[in-house]
């Protein structure tokens, strides 16, 4: 389904500053496989998601979703199969838009916009719909500007807009990480029931390692650019907080893990 | 001791019938700052350039509407080379706009090949409706209202649509617009160029009413139309798009209202665009005096080229 391989990204090269964001990275996920990514800061991991997302065009390598040769389309061409929520709650839905009008953007990805009106009652219902998982009450604020939401409830309406279309592909860059404990719980179990319910094929990112333990079907650590281990099937199974930080320890110099 | 009243009332329809010819102008500053997030100068060089579009063309003997739609692309092609500008060589907004107006000033001369053009023996939009009433002030506020409201209305129509939405989008979060596969390059350009096109419209329809073009047409009609937007912002709000979209109409009868009461009271022709400058600074500034935090911070640094 989704195949990465040899993703090369230097900045700065040759320079005292040369940084490998990635440094032939391979990873290939089967449909409907949910993986779980961590690695130490600057390890790779937000940088393998923006590889794929399209938000940082690749050195050298591959990426491709389906078959599909994605590495030379620009983000906007790659959300028809791509939906991301990323840390930040603010760069995940339009501020000075409504929250029917974001869903409808979300509802529009991968589509051509027509010249009908975007909002109609069929859609708001339908939007209703959706935002009622969530449990926040956001079906009853459609026409509240989202600037005014609370960031759990922001971040919240960009996991509903991602998972909107069934995307090919849903990338979580550490999308609970910015938020309140309680919040981050009630995202991260509707993410999960999101992605078990829709069948999503996903990539997370995650510090939080009873996350990374009690989530996923996978597990990869990212270490200086590369995919140092992977974990499926049983053994990812069968892994706990311990096991994980053990065989992390096997590896040089790491890590900056919580064990939250 | 009324008499400035007298005088400020007997010239109110032709004051009018200005503004909601600038109020073009006005909306083709709106679309770029407020609904794309691109503080964009365009206007004004493609003020003018539509007025001198307009000019070669009318004196050249064609029908009024021929010349407006020739107006209409030629600032449209400004509008987008100042989008396209910026987001090829990532120079700044402001800089890529103040290149284009100041290209335009060469290019507005080559067209006209002098600095005016008499149009007062040439057809006109009005003359063309209807020669007996080409110069009553209210024909002209019926005829550019007409103009007006039609661009209104689409632009109301066409804000809420799919394509609309995505329009909005782009201005209001391009990150975010990307990642819903929204072209936002593309849109940024067309949308830029738009602005630029509603410029030219507004100059063009400026140099049929006046009489006559002149390449100079266009000082100071950014900071003027800025001016009006903000009244009309404070007036009717921007809390959605209807309002956006009154904003710049409303605006710009206000404003030249105001600004031809302050002439009756004696303010002088020459202290006009100081007066302007002023206001726009006060009203722009202002947030600014109120949030009285403990001390100053240096605002972010400013790019050149990102």
């Amino acid at each position: 389904m989704l195949r990465v391989s040899q993703a090369r990204k230097i900045f700065y090269p040759g320079t005292p500053d040369e940084r490998k964001a990635l440094d032939g990275a391979d990873l290939s996920l089967a449909t409907g496989e949910f993986c779980v990514v961590i690695g130490s800061n600057g390890a790779g991991k937000s940088s393998l998601l923006n590889a794929i997302s399209g938000r940082m065009p690749l050195d050298e390598g591959r990426i491709e979703i389906n078959g599909a040769d994605l590495t030379d389309l620009p983000v906007f061409k790659r959300a028809a199969r791509i939906a991301s929520v990323f840390q930040d709650p603010m760069i995940g839905t339009a501020p000075t838009m409504t929250v029917a009008e974001n869903m409808l953007l979300a509802e529009l990805r991968g589509r051509r916009s027509s010249l009908s009106p975007g909002l109609n009652a069929e859609r708001r219902d339908l939007f209703r719909e959706r935002l009622s998982v969530i449990g926040l009450g956001l079906e009853d604020r459609l026409d509240t500007n989202v600037g005014l939401l609370s960031g759990g409830q922001r971040q919240s309406l960009s996991l509903v807009m991602a998972v909107s279309n069934q995307p090919d592909l849903l990338l979580l860059d550490e999308h609970t990480a910015a938020l309140d404990p309680r919040t981050a719980d009630l995202v991260m179990k509707a993410t999960i029931s999101a992605i078990d319910t829709h069948d999503l094929t996903a990539l997370m990112v995650t510090h939080n390692m009873k996350h990374a333990v009690d989530y996923g079907d996978s597990l990869i650590m990212m270490d200086s650019g590369r995919v140092r281990l992977s974990m499926s099937g049983e053994e990812k199974a069968a892994a706990t907080v311990e096991t994980l930080i053990e065989r992390f320890h096997e590896t040089p110099d790491w890590l900056m893990l919580q064990e939250a | 001791m009324f008499d400035f009243l007298i005088s400020f009332w007997n010239v109110v329809p032709v004051t009018f019938a200005q503004s909601l010819i600038i109020s073009f102008v006005v909306m083709g500053i709106m679309i770029p700052f407020r609904i794309l997030g691109f503080p964009d100068l365009t206007s004004e060089g493609a003020f003018p350039l539509g007025g001198c579009v307009a000019a070669v063309v009318l004196a050249a003997g064609f029908n009024p509407l021929l010349a407006m739609l020739m107006a209409l692309i030629c600032g449209f092609a400004a509008g987008c080379t100042t989008a396209w500008i910026h987001l090829r060589f990532r120079i700044n907004t402001l800089l890529a706009g103040i290149l284009v107006l100041t290209m335009l000033y060469s290019i507005n001369l080559r067209i006209m090949g002098r600095t005016n053009i008499a149009l007062f023996n040439f057809d006109s939009l009005f003359k063309w409706i209807s020669p007996s009433m080409a110069n009553i002030p209210t024909f002209k506020i019926v005829v550019v209202g007409v103009l007006v409201l039609l661009v209104f209305a689409a632009g109301w129509y066409f804000f809420l649509t799919e394509r609309g939405v995505t329009v909005r989008a782009a201005g209001a979060g391009p990150q975010m617009a990307e990642a819903q596969g929204i072209n936002v390059w593309t849109i940024t350009v067309l949308g830029v160029g738009a602005g630029g096109a509603l410029s030219a419209l507004g100059g063009s329809i400026m140099v049929q009413s006046q009489g006559f073009a002149d390449v100079n047409m266009g000082l100071g009609i950014l900071i003027n139309g800025l001016a009006a937007l903000i009244i009309g912002e404070s007036v009717v709000g921007r809390s959605s798009t209807l309002r956006q979209l009154a904003a710049p109409v409303v605006g710009s009868a206000i404003y030249y209202q105001l600004i031809s009461l302050c002439l009756t009271l004696g303010l002088k022709p020459a202290d006009l665009k100081l007066a302007t400058g002023l206001f726009v600074l006060l009203m722009l500034g202002l947030p600014q005096l109120r949030s009285g935090g403990r001390y100053r911070t240096v605002p972010p640094q400013e790019k050149v080229k990102e």
